[in-house]
């Protein structure tokens, strides 16, 4: 079984390096961008099943990139999930993770948890292959 | 008395001086007078007449004298004239009587008349004699003064009212000041917990991940790793809470309000904090009042309130107790600091209101405490347990409702109640809005 692909684009290095980490240890194959612009060029390279985009980046928002993305027709079934660090709990508590029809992972969150979205979105089960 | 008060032509009744000098002395001494001086028969006719009379009426002495008196009196005042003469017939005089009169050119004046009975030598009453003092700028004086009495008094009624405004209006301007700085206030909180938030919860996502990848990557680790991974995640998980609190404060600024059933919306906050009550061996009491009228909440951010203040009740009872809910119609009667009688008064007198009460049996707060408890990271739950920003959150979505809470030690001590107050809609106009 091929590895599923996963695309996470986020200023953050820490924060690529450690989920990068975690989710190869899991199985995952990943790829990791930390300028939103060149997440379409990268993605095009990659070719990704799932891609996780920062909402809020220095020159570019989570948005524009997710609309560049999809312009692409290779991608528009792509599922793209955000992870936000602006989400309150109220927000999630009456809302959900499903926001003006955007999914969203808050931040901090746990390798449990972006498994179980990834999993949620391509409809299988993802069992550990390492 | 001819000629004697004025120079008459016509014959002095009986009793008159018998000496020429006399009535020369008389006449002068008549005519200094400063007062009208008039003499009348007994059947009214006018036999006497001095100078000051012909200056106040305007009529010379030949005009008037043989005239009836009544020439000198207006219309309205003619039924004076009957009641006088028998007074004066019996030998009575008249001290000081006020009145009106008419001069020659139909001037309306003020008197003030005193007459006297003159009699012959026998003592027989014949004629009358009246002094008579125009009043009119006396009377005008003192109709002014009285107006002017009537406009101070209206003009200090105006100034005691301006100065009660004033004061008013300043407790107005000092509240709006200090609600314009609690906003700023709130407002900064807002940017620096939406700052915070983004710079904050990167770092903690790191750690998150780290931990989860170290508790991964040990394949067996031994109790000490185990217990400094838990330990960690704990306070990322600590930390998170926090600066979630901060964000839902930050966020409590706008509603999406919808016509709710007040009983039902607690009810579904009781079924959240359920699990904290049974853990907490709390029991929950509900006095819900049948067919409260409906209130626009915004659902969620109300749940958020009355589950937060079930919370902190729960939380005041570490060993148990009873938590009492209760809901009811109330017709707001005085006036307090929410209260009053202006459109621009949070509730007015006469409002109807849907009034809720959490109550709880613990140890009550203490005054320093209370006095703080709506501020923004106040607790006073040990670490860890409370963020101090769920009673700042709950006060800035009730405001936002335009409603009110307070929070208050129960009479007689033995716990706390929070009331919150809303405001109802009544049944035609939840009709009529769908």
């Amino acid at each position: 079984m091929d590895k599923i692909r996963v695309l996470l684009v986020d200023d953050e290095p820490s924060f690529t390096r450690m989920l990068k980490l975690s989710l190869e240890r899991r199985g995952f194959k990943v790829m990791v961008e930390n300028n939103g612009a060149y997440a379409l060029t990268i993605a095009r390279d990659f070719l990704p099943d799932f891609i996780f985009l920062d909402v809020i980046m220095p020159d570019v928002d989570g948005g524009e990139v997710a609309a560049t993305i999809r312009s692409d027709p290779k991608f528009k079934d792509v599922p793209i999930v955000f992870l936000t660090a602006g989400v309150s709990k109220e927000t999630t508590r009456v809302k959900g993770d499903v926001i003006g029809g955007q999914t969203y992972l808050a931040k901090p969150t746990t390798v449990d948890d972006v498994i179980r979205c990834i999993e949620k979105k391509l409809g299988k089960s993802t069992s550990p292959t390492s | 008395m001819s000629g004697s008060i004025t120079k008459s032509k016509v014959e002095p009744p009986r009793s008159d001086l018998s000496t020429a000098e006399t009535r020369s002395r008389l006449d002068a001494i008549l005519d200094l007078s400063r007062d009208g001086i008039l003499a009348i028969n007994m059947d009214g006719t006018i036999i006497g007449w001095n100078k000051s009379a012909e200056r106040i009426y305007g009529y010379p002495a030949s005009e008037v004298l043989g005239k009836p008196l009544s020439l000198l009196v207006p219309p309205d005042r003619l039924h004076e004239l009957p009641a006088l003469y028998p007074a004066i017939a019996r030998g009575g005089t008249i001290d000081e009587f006020e009145t009106v009169r008419v001069r020659s050119d139909g001037t309306r004046i003020d008197v003030r008349l005193s007459i006297a009975p003159i009699r012959d030598e026998r003592g027989r009453v014949t004629a009358a004699l009246a002094v008579m003092r125009e009043i009119t700028a006396i009377r005008k004086a003192l109709k002014d003064a009285e107006e002017n009495s009537v406009k101070l008094s209206d003009r200090e009624r105006m100034l005691r009212r301006a100065l009660v405004a004033l004061r008013q209006s300043h407790e107005e301007a000092k509240t709006a000041q200090l609600q314009l700085v609690q906003a700023a206030k709130l407002e900064s909180i807002g940017r620096l917990a939406a700052g915070v938030a983004h710079e904050v919860k990167n770092p903690l996502a790191v750690i998150m991940f780290a931990i989860d990848y170290l508790t991964d990557a040990i394949p067996s680790p031994d109790e000490n790793t185990v217990t400094a991974l838990t330990d960690a995640r704990e306070a990322v998980v600590r930390a998170d809470s926090v600066i979630r609190g901060l964000l839902d404060f930050s966020t409590a600024t706008e509603l999406s309000p919808t016509l709710q059933d007040v009983n039902a919306v607690l009810g579904r906050s009781l079924q959240l904090v359920r699990h904290a009550l049974t853990k907490a061996h709390v029991l929950a009491v509900e006095e819900f009042e049948d067919d409260l009228p409906q209130a626009m909440l915004d659902q969620n951010k109300m749940e958020q309130v009355f589950v937060n203040l079930m919370i902190n009740a729960i939380d005041a009872m570490p060993s148990g107790g009873t938590l009492v809910l209760r809901a009811r119609r109330e017709r707001l009667t005085e006036v307090d600091q929410e209260v009053g009688v202006r459109k621009t008064d949070r509730f007015q007198v006469g409002q109807s209101v849907i009034v809720v009460e959490i109550e709880d049996t613990g140890t009550g707060i203490d005054e320093a405490a209370r006095a703080r408890l709506f501020d923004p990271f106040f607790t006073t739950k040990p670490p860890g347990k409370g963020t101090g920003l769920g009673l700042a959150v709950c006060k800035s979505i009730v405001a936002l409702h335009g409603g009110t809470i307070r929070i208050k030690n129960k009479e007689g001590g033995g716990g706390t109640r929070a009331t919150v107050v809303l405001r109802s809609i009544r049944s035609k106009e939840a009709k009529s809005d769908g």
